[in-house]
């Protein structure tokens, strides 16, 4: 998420507001680390710290907790450390200010649930759950919410397919939408070996560089680690 | 005689008296087929008697994978997906959405573009409150309102049919601007909608506003206070029945609506009635938006002219090379914007909405995070019915304004 050349933390911690530093201050024992990305402050906290640093949020006088949310790393060019980070979305009501808390874990790692401190998050985490299958302990109620009851695994885990129907043709040809959608997105040579949709940064030993685009897409980023193939 | 007979033995008074019975909480499902839950909401209540001990909502029956979609679609295609999910107030997510990837991108939204988007997302907003109003009412048995509601609605699905082709999931707005300009009779079918909408306004206040039924019916029900507001994550016109003045187009202004005088109506009361009221005074506060925006509409370009974003135009092809370069990448592959992430909170008609996206630097997003107002806000539906009759039970919901498809996303 931090974008190349993001300032450094003490910069960012410099521009962000009177509670956000009053909360990172708070935090300073426990190895918090603020970033900024366009206007917007991530305080970067260990997980063990989350349901502390969430109270001290909510003492500082955030008094909004927007959202709770995941994002899956697995197959983010260039990412390194933990593969699941879950993201605290505040907003401070009076002073208009929002604060992003961010937590790295592992697959099978539990991270402490903050329902305790918020029932406004309870349907967030168990959205959570659903989606990437982390668990929340000590959330009273951790059921799936939003998927089907029989739908096995979990949808936004990067590596979990998109589940388009396969398609049979009448000519007996048969189209595999996992092998399809890999030629969609550059991963293989698809069915016509026409590569678009491709992701810049990611270098295939397969894709013809395309002359008549004036080589907009940069290619030298090669070892960029995205693991498609 | 024949009540003995079947073995109904009838309570004496000394039993009541004393409390010495079987009491049971009896479980009651609603839904998720049932007209007066705005859709496929399932409720499980406890009932005690006729007083509700709990409640549930069981949710995901729309559930559509937007999000995974998204991430499998270029970032101009994510139009075609945000407003399929709140589908009543479906300019407000494409607004969202192309704000977020906006910012991503730096884009440079031209002044027309911004003020066009303000004056449908405002139109959309009263539309999705007229919704509001004739689907809550006719929860709690007055079927007549419905058909005023919509008939003003349709005055405003007409004019969003005219600018986008469609009723319903517009698909209009684009990052960095709008898929083309207004049509010819735009802004005469606006100023007629204003003209006439305060007369209809007044109409409704006599229908509902100071009906006795209705406001016996909303007075004292479903109470929130301030603290179980925030407690539970409320926003949007509902929290500010409950006495926070929050409202994103004023908090962090976007799209140039701190360009225009409107006021943020306010209540301390918290219960159904003042939810109602709120949304009644919404209304004319996006009144005075539209008029103000349609007054400093002016002709101009409505697409950022960034080649990187916007595709060139029609004419420029026949003669431009890199004119063509343009088309073709934009087109195939779509632009890239940065690594990093971005996101806009907006003012839905139900609450706090935006996108939260975030780019591996591809054409596609790499994760799309919707936070609905819907799906948060459900969960005041506890603390609000709990310990009122099952039939205010209604009442709530319909307050709470909760669009399905924006809930299971």
């Amino acid at each position: 998420m931090s974008p190349e050349g993001a300032p450094p933390h003490d910069a960012a911690a410099r521009e962000a507001g009177p509670l956000t530093r009053r909360v990172a201050d708070a935090l300073e024992s426990s190895g918090g680390r603020m970033e900024r990305f366009l206007d917007q402050v991530t305080l970067r906290l260990p997980l063990n710290t989350i349901v502390e640093a969430v109270t001290r949020a909510r003492e500082a006088g955030f008094d909004l907790l927007s959202d709770v949310f995941g994002i899956d790393w697995l197959r983010y060019p260039g990412h390194q450390g933990a593969r699941f980070s879950i993201l605290y979305n505040l907003y401070a009501i009076d002073a208009g200010e929002r604060l992003f808390l961010r937590v790295d874990l592992d697959e099978d790692e539990p991270v402490p649930s903050i329902t305790p401190v918020w029932q406004a998050a309870n349907f967030m985490e168990r959205e959570v759950y659903d989606f990437f299958g982390i668990e929340f302990g000590g959330h009273p109620n951790l059921r799936k919410i939003l998927t089907p009851e029989d739908l096995e695994g979990h949808p936004l885990r990067k590596d979990f397919p998109l589940g388009e129907t396969p398609t049979l043709f009448n000519e007996g040809r048969f189209l595999d939408p996992a092998a399809f959608r890999a030629g969609m997105i550059g991963a293989s040579q698809g069915l016509t070996g026409w590569v678009g949709g491709a992701r810049k940064g990611v270098v295939s030993e397969q894709r013809p560089e395309p002359s008549a685009s004036g080589g907009a897409t940069p290619g030298g980023s090669a070892g960029d680690g995205e693991d498609e193939r | 005689m024949s009540m003995r007979a079947s073995g109904y033995q009838a309570m004496t008074v000394a039993e009541e008296q004393s409390g010495d019975f079987e009491t049971k909480l009896m479980r009651i499902n609603v839904g998720p087929q049932h007209p007066s839950t705005h859709g496929v909401l399932r409720l499980v209540v406890d009932l005690d008697g006729e007083v509700i001990a709990r409640i549930s909502p069981v949710i995901g029956y729309l559930h559509t994978g937007f999000e995974k979609t998204f991430e499998h679609r270029t970032y101009q295609q994510g139009v075609t997906y945000s407003n399929r999910m709140d589908y009543v107030h479906g300019f407000g997510h494409d607004l969202a959405y192309v704000l977020s990837v906006e910012k991503l991108m730096d884009a440079c939204v031209p002044e027309r573009a911004q003020r066009i988007r303000v004056i449908l997302t405002e139109l959309n907003r009263i539309a999705s409150h007229l919704i509001f109003f004739g689907t809550g009412i006719l929860d709690m048995g007055a079927l007549t309102p419905f058909f005023y509601t919509m008939r003003e609605r349709e005055q405003l699905l007409d004019i969003f049919e005219s600018v986008s082709g469609v009723r319903m999931n517009y698909g209009y707005f684009r990052v960095g601007g709008l898929a083309c300009d207004v049509p010819e009779g735009f802004e005469h079918d606006v100023r007629a909608f204003l003209a006439s909408f305060p007369k209809m306004m007044d109409q409704y206040a006599a229908m509902f506003a100071k009906n006795d039924i209705f406001v016996s019916r909303t007075k004292g029900v479903g109470v929130l206070s301030r603290e179980q507001a925030l407690e539970h994550g409320l926003t949007g016109p509902s929290l500010r029945a409950s006495g926070v003045p929050l409202d994103f187009r004023k908090a962090e202004p976007y799209s140039g609506y701190e360009d225009y005088a409107f006021d943020v109506p306010t209540s301390t009361v918290g219960d159904a009635s003042a939810r109602f009221e709120m949304r009644m005074l919404e209304m004319e506060q996006s009144l005075r938006i539209v008029e103000q925006a349609l007054d400093r509409l002016e002709p101009g370009p409505v697409q950022d002219p960034d080649r990187r974003i916007s595709l060139p135009p029609r004419s420029e092809l026949e003669t431009s090379m890199e004119a063509v370069i343009f088309h073709f990448k934009l087109v195939t592959e779509g632009f890239h914007p940065p690594r990093g992430a971005a996101y806009v909170p907006t003012e839905s008609a139900r609450g706090e909405l935006g996108y939260y996206v975030v780019s591996d630097g591809g054409s596609m997003p790499y994760r799309v995070k919707v936070r609905v107002p819907s799906l948060v806000n459900l969960q005041s539906l506890e603390a609000a019915c709990v310990g009122g009759l099952f039939a205010d039970m209604v009442v709530n919901i319909a307050t709470m304004d909760p669009v399905m498809g924006d809930v299971d996303k």
